[in-house]
């Protein structure tokens, strides 16, 4: 597995490098000193699992998840950020405390790579666009999510900004609908029309609209209504 | 000085009604008084404020305040006898001025003046020192929940644990790397962590404790931030003389760490230096940087307001702190700490 490690204290990356010596599976395809750093590598060398470190110079562990448009499998690393890891109360992800307990890593890596055997061959089928099974780091204020996408019924843009609908959640993300739905695997996905993108996952109801639109509601009781553009291929797409 | 203010109040207050009260007493018993009479109250009057105001010049002083009742008492005792027998001296010799006959006044009269005079003392002594007691104990309960509010504080945000972990995680590094130095770095780090348990056990400490404190730190921090960090001393050796509170520099070199140096992807340097000015020890903490004051969203200030309450409340107005952008990419912090409390 393309491993990158990402630290900004050399220290703390040589530590870790010794640590995960013992797995041959994790294969440390580089490191990086900082979320700049780490953004280009995670572009270049597209690992699929990152250690990061939180609290960096300039830029925070959070701050590069933001950056992203799909994060890759993540494991933190930090010393005493325990309130910050406690933020994540939607698809926990792991975290190894620094000094890093050798048991506990061996559990978090055997989590991880068992996990992994089962998702590889339906992941090879997707290469660039964001599948169903893909995650999207999320943070609003001081609460964090990793978000299957799967579990994402509704996107609504908001000004410069996205409300991502999931679960009772909407927390906003910095970022274009356009953007998004450029990147978005468009069979699962649905741009209903300028404001909106849905997961046709989680479509309820569908009822004809005024002008030859459809009002589609949502599981989750969200109303949205699809333009009369967009209804035709909405149309398409859903019938046999 | 409104402390000042009130004892002169109670002097002259004090001294001009007993004066007064001696005057309306003779009247009272001889139906009668003498312009000489309130001649000579007057004059004692005078005389007493000059002679407690003297005492207690001696006692700011040498600092009997400090002393246990014990170890007081045969002291006070004896300074109300000198004062008693200056008192009794000057008043005979007035009388015997005004009226030589009174030589011959009974030995027994004079005595009782005697001991009505050193029961007031006494009881100006028991004000003085009663008064002192409870606004001593009073501004050390303040000290002391002050120290357990900056105890709590600590715990977030001074010697933080994420240091700690953080210098463990690069000792255990270190360890494969160079044995020695790794041991080296524990002794370190043992150091700190026993320095930051004595804070609540002494309001002061010297210079050059703490001093080394900030060394050991700073050779931890040296050791996870490499060559991202610059430390420079420049410290007076007429420094060591002062005594400073505990984990004060410290903890100002610890926030220019954490807000500063840290936060730059290139690093940045740290610099201490002093020099005496005036009686006066002048700490200069200078790091990479800038000061946000509170923009920033971190809890930046949390340090800078304790450091300002414990100097006051230690030093009163004698004691001055001050946090500055010095320029483009320096912070300046400042402490100047007097030599005497």
């Amino acid at each position: 597995m393309k491993t990158l490690i990402i630290d900004d204290e050399r220290l703390a990356r040589k530590e870790l490098l010794s640590l995960l010596d013992s797995y041959p599976e994790i294969e440390i395809v580089g490191e990086a000193v900082n979320a700049d750093e780490a953004f280009s590598k995670i572009q270049s060398l597209k690992p699929e699992l990152i250690f990061l470190d939180i609290q960096m110079p300039e830029k925070t562990g959070f701050e590069l998840l933001e950056m992203l448009d799909a994060a890759p499998k993540v494991i933190f690393t930090t010393a005493y950020d325990e309130f910050a890891i406690k933020a994540f109360e939607y698809n926990a992800l792991d975290y190894l405390l620094k000094p890093i307990n050798t048991d506990r890593l061996a559990e978090t890596i055997n989590k991880l790579l068992s996990k992994d055997d089962k998702k590889e061959k339906e992941e090879e089928k997707t290469p660039r666009k964001l599948s169903a099974n893909d995650q999207v780091f999320v943070k609003d204020g001081d609460r964090c999510w990793f978000v299957k996408l799967a579990d994402v019924r509704l996107f609504e843009s908001d000004g410069n900004y996205i409300k991502v609908y999931f679960e009772k959640n909407k927390p906003m993300i910095h970022k274009s609908l356009n953007a998004l739905d450029e990147k978005l695997d468009d069979r699962s996905f649905f741009r209903a029309s300028r404001k909106h993108i849905i997961n046709l996952g989680w479509v309820d109801t569908i009822e004809p609209w005024f002008n030859g639109g459809l009002m589609v509601q949502l599981k989750g009781g969200e109303k949205i209504e699809v333009s009369r553009r967009q209804a035709a291929r909405f149309k398409d797409m859903m019938s046999l | 000085m409104t402390k000042y203010r009130i004892y002169w109040l109670f002097q002259i207050i004090g001294w001009f009604g007993y004066s007064i009260s001696q005057v309306i007493a003779y009247y009272y018993f001889n139906d009668t008084f003498y312009a000489s009479q309130i001649f000579i109250e007057a004059l004692m009057c005078i005389f007493n404020i000059s002679i407690t105001h003297l005492f207690r010049n001696i006692v700011v002083k040498s600092g009997l305040l400090e002393w246990k009742w014990p170890k007081l008492l045969p002291f006070v005792l004896f300074a109300i006898f000198l004062m008693t027998m200056c008192n009794s001296l000057l008043v005979s010799v007035f009388e015997y001025y005004w009226d030589p006959s009174s030589i011959n006044t009974e030995l027994d009269r004079k005595l009782f003046a005697g001991l009505e005079i050193s029961a007031v003392y006494f009881l100006w002594t028991i004000i003085y020192f009663v008064f002192h007691y409870f606004e001593r104990s009073t501004k050390s309960l303040q000290y002391e929940a002050a120290i357990s509010e900056f105890e709590l504080n600590n715990l977030k945000t001074q010697l933080n644990p994420h240091f700690i972990f953080n210098a463990l995680n690069s000792i255990r590094a270190l360890v494969d790397e160079d044995p020695k130095k790794s041991k080296q770095a524990i002794t370190q780090l043992s150091n700190i962590l026993r320095n930051s348990l004595i804070l609540d056990k002494k309001k002061l400490i010297s210079f050059e404790e703490e001093l080394n404190t900030v060394k050991d730190y700073l050779e931890l921090e040296l050791v996870r931030y490499e060559e991202r960090l610059n430390v420079d001393y420049d410290i007076s050796p007429e420094s060591m003389d002062f005594n400073i509170p505990p984990m004060m520099i410290q903890t100002l070199v610890e926030n220019g760490i954490k807000h500063g140096v840290s936060q730059l992807t290139k690093g940045g340097s740290i610099g201490i230096k002093t020099h005496i000015n005036n009686h006066t020890l002048v700490i200069q903490i200078r790091n990479s940087g800038q000061y946000l004051n509170g923009k920033s969203k971190s809890q930046v200030g949390l340090g800078i307001k304790n450091t300002i309450k414990r100097l006051d409340l230690i030093y009163s107005d004698q004691a001055s702190f001050s946090i500055e952008n010095e320029n483009s990419d320096t912070v300046l912090t400042q402490i100047v700490i007097p030599e005497t409390i």
